[in-house]
């Protein structure tokens, strides 16, 4: 593309830019991943933001409009759906602010732009129930400042402004560790923060070179979280997904028409360009429909009764009548022991994925849409999934309680909790104190040396979480457990279940038990195979 | 035996009913049976409780049950027919057994004589509840009515140390009671309305038995209430003393549980049973 000096930001501008920035996080995403403060080995803050600016710019890579309203538009949609991870739902809401401000304007002045970009930190503080200084809701809001002193002066440009920004994001990264302590302790700058300065920077370097850089879409995507489904005989139709690329496009017109082929319908976008999402059992009628309004660009058809049966035949469902409360149940899970163990106390789907795989808001509104329940309470299982799937609520016709699990054991103690006669908000009530009771011990090995929670740790070593807090370190797993245990006082608890990971030995194992059992006579020991990765030893005491 | 009274009192032995009551109201009990191998015992009359689990301990395999036989009530009915009326005669729930109904083939033999055959629709210590309601009546009318006011109201509410038994029996589908066969689950079993059913799930004994206490309380008032056990006296003993320092003026019984029920819920079962207002 011919090189220009922009005076505004304009729908091909901001496309350009937004794909720089795909472009040059994924060249640094792995730097990201591993300002983990944990020295545990699933940092995965830069790959979550990676996949979720992926989604954002997935559609706008086939648009041609000329606003830059339109282009936003799509980038806070795909966010949106693509979110994984806390840092990545934060973006995607970066993505929703930025689009609000621009609603309706085909180009930004300097000025425009600035407004916009303080206005997306807004909304991401807004996102966000207790905002914490010194993450990327710090480094996104004194980026929009830096961004407005900059449009402040009177040969203020986009490239100026956008740089102004940048450096605000830089300077502001370089103070998040004397914003938290986590961070000093870890001797780590905050990983979201620094991810979204890679963003900038990406687009900083775009309008100044204003060439578009070549973006490999294809390179290094890590395997999409898979979601299996416990579904009853019977038709589930086709996932069905494309673009209408028209003119005047009527968005309410395209949904009434499709709502009347499918459910869990989604039309989004603009009179130019629109995305379409629906479940139906005749994708022909739904393309031949679409097709009357525009041409259909990326047609993606899933046969999701072909899927689901596949899994359905594997897992033998012993044919379970549907439930009397109408309520499903929808769990996060990775590790193929833990899966049986959901799967065994009822729940009807399972979005694989947690600890080392987040999965994306998307991958939980499907399955959510899936289960033959209207309303269906989901357990993200994970400290790292609980934002994405706060989004899912409000993304379809389905009631969802979202109870906020932060590990395995407390989604364990949740779902034993569930009573298939109970009302859906009765039960969500039931859970969620369930989950809260649960102890959550974590065993894995450092990745590198560091200082946490006063702790120092040398690469290597076993180490202790309790409840996602780096606790104890030490030679080996049974030390730490019985730190752990010594330090949550075992005259409170009755019972420990170990879920055994991929990862530990027999004779771990039979160790690991043995020490429990002698210095701990008055807990009952339970041994399950998690299957889990990374993670040797998970403990839920209770 | 109350002479004023002119029909009888006939139940089984499932209903666990209190020596004392069967001597005061000179209630039948038809034993059902306890088969170890090739061995065959009568539940509470060649067996007692205590004989039952120490030879389920050490048992290679599970016995099997049985109900008494349509032959055996017959026999019961025609002795009693001599100086009797009538009779009522109450069983355990024809969901779990078959000796309501061999009760009832069982009537059909002994001509000219009335028997009202009763499914209670549950097991233990409520039926032993209602044969004292039944004995307390004056007519076999009255007792009859008085009885199968109370069936839709009895409760048997169960926690089981494991679940092996009662799936070994086939009165439980694991899947249909989402229970899932990994987790050691401590389910509470309500038996009520015909089903066996799980009202909660949870992974610990102690916490099982307050779960058990709380959901007792959301029930209340009751008419009759007992606490029954399978070898965890001292369990029974402290949720009964609880319960009367709740109830004050409630007689709350404490019972054992016989042989037949014993080989489904194994040992250290522990229940509160009662009959709603």
């Amino acid at each position: 593309m011919a090189s220009r000096r922009p005076a505004g930001v304009d729908g091909p501008l901001f496309k350009q830019a937004l794909l720089g920035s795909l472009n040059w996080l994924a060249t640094n995403h792995e730097e990201v991943n591993r300002l983990n403060v944990f020295p545990v080995p699933d940092g995965d803050t830069g790959t979550n933001m990676l996949l979720t600016l992926q989604s954002a710019v997935e559609d706008i890579k086939e648009s041609n409009a000329a606003e830059v309203s339109k282009i936003a538009k799509l980038a806070s949609h795909g966010s949106l759906m693509g979110a994984r991870g806390n840092s990545g739902v934060i973006l995607s809401q970066i993505f929703r602010g930025f689009a609000r401000a621009v609603e309706g304007k085909s180009s930004l002045t300097p000025r425009e732009l600035a407004v916009a970009f303080e206005e997306a930190a807004n909304a991401a503080y807004r996102a966000v129930n207790k905002p914490t200084e010194g993450t990327i809701l710090t480094v996104a809001r004194e980026a929009g400042r830096s961004a407005a002193a900059a449009a402040g002066d009177d040969d203020a440009t986009v490239p100026s402004v956008i740089a102004a920004a940048a450096a605000g994001a830089r300077a502001a990264v370089l103070k998040t560790p004397s914003q938290l302590q986590i961070l000093r302790d870890a001797g780590v700058v905050d990983a979201g923060g620094f991810g979204l300065q890679i963003i900038l920077e990406g687009m900083l370097k775009t309008v100044e070179e204003a060439e578009s850089f070549h973006v490999d879409t294809t390179a290094a995507r890590p395997k999409a979280a898979q979601v299996a489904l416990d579904l009853p005989e019977g038709g589930w139709g086709y996932c069905t997904e494309f673009l209408i690329d028209g003119t005047n496009l009527d968005l309410d017109q395209i949904r009434n028409e499709i709502e009347a082929l499918g459910n869990s319908v989604l039309v989004v976008g603009e009179p130019e360009l629109v995305k379409v999402h629906v479940h139906t059992d005749d994708p022909t009628r739904v393309i031949a429909l679409a097709g009357g309004f525009g041409k259909i660009l990326k047609l993606n058809v899933g046969d999701m009764s072909t899927q689901h049966k596949r899994i359905l035949d594997s897992e033998s469902a012993a044919g379970r009548p549907p439930r009397a409360n109408g309520v499903g149940l929808v769990a996060v899970v990775a590790g193929s022991g833990l899966v049986e163990i959901f799967r065994g106390l009822g729940v009807d789907a399972i979005v694989e994925g947690g600890q080392t795989m987040n999965p994306s808001t998307q991958d939980m509104l499907t399955a959510v849409d899936s289960v033959p329940y209207d309303e269906v309470v989901l357990l993200p299982n994970n400290g790292n999934v609980i934002l994405a799937a706060s989004q899912v609520p409000s993304l379809t016709k389905k009631k969802v309680h979202v109870i906020e699990t932060h590990s395995v054991p407390q989604g364990v103690a949740a779902v034993v909790a569930f009573r298939p006669e109970r009302n859906g908000a009765d039960n969500a009530a039931a859970m969620k104190a369930e989950a809260a009771r649960i102890q959550t011990i974590e065993v894995t090995h450092a990745v590198r040396d560091t200082r946490s929670n006063g702790l120092k740790v040398k690469k290597g070593d076993v180490i202790g979480l309790i409840n996602d807090k780096l606790e104890f370190a030490g030679a080996d797993y049974a030390e730490v457990v019985n730190k752990a245990l010594g330090k949550l006082g075992p005259d409170a608890y009755e019972l420990v279940t170990v879920y055994r990971g991929q990862d530990a030995s027999d004779d771990e194992m039979a160790n690991l038990e043995s020490a429990i059992r002698s210095n701990f006579p008055g807990l009952e020991v339970e041994v399950q195979q998690g299957g889990q990765q990374h993670y040797p030893f998970i403990l839920s005491v209770e | 035996m109350n002479s004023k009274r002119r029909f009888a009192v006939v139940t089984d032995s499932t209903a666990d009913l209190p020596d004392e009551w069967r001597a005061r109201y000179g209630i039948e009990v038809v034993p059902l049976k306890v088969i170890f191998g090739n061995e065959t015992f009568r539940d509470r009359v060649d067996m007692t409780d205590d004989e039952f689990f120490r030879r389920l301990a050490g048992a290679t395999k599970l016995p099997t049950t049985s109900a008494p036989s349509p032959g055996e009530f017959a026999e019961v009915y025609r002795r009693l027919a001599e100086d009797h009326d009538g009779c009522i005669s109450i069983h355990l729930g024809a969901q779990l057994s078959a000796t309501a109904e061999a009760a009832r083939i069982g009537a059909q033999a002994v001509e000219g004589f009335r028997v009202e055959v009763v499914d209670s629709q549950t097991v233990t210590m409520p039926i032993a509840f209602l044969c004292r309601v039944a004995a307390e009546c004056e007519t076999l009318e009255a007792a009859t009515a008085a009885v199968e006011a109370r069936v839709p109201k009895t409760r048997v509410l169960a926690l089981l140390d494991t679940l092996r038994y009662l799936e070994m029996g086939g009165r439980l589908n694991r899947a249909q009671a989402m229970i899932g066969t990994m987790l050691d689950l401590k389910p509470l079993l309500l038996v009520a309305d015909r089903e066996i059913k799980p009202v909660e799930r949870v992974r610990t004994r102690s916490r099982a038995i307050s779960r058990m206490v709380d959901y007792f309380r959301g029930e209340l008032p009751v008419e009759h209430v007992a606490v029954m056990h399978a070898q965890a006296p001292d369990e029974a003993e402290k949720v009964a003393a609880g319960l009367r320092a709740e109830l004050p003026g409630q007689e709350i019984l404490i019972g054992k549980i016989g042989c037949v029920l014993g080989t489904h819920t194994g040992p250290k079962a522990l229940g509160v049973v009662y009959i709603k207002k």
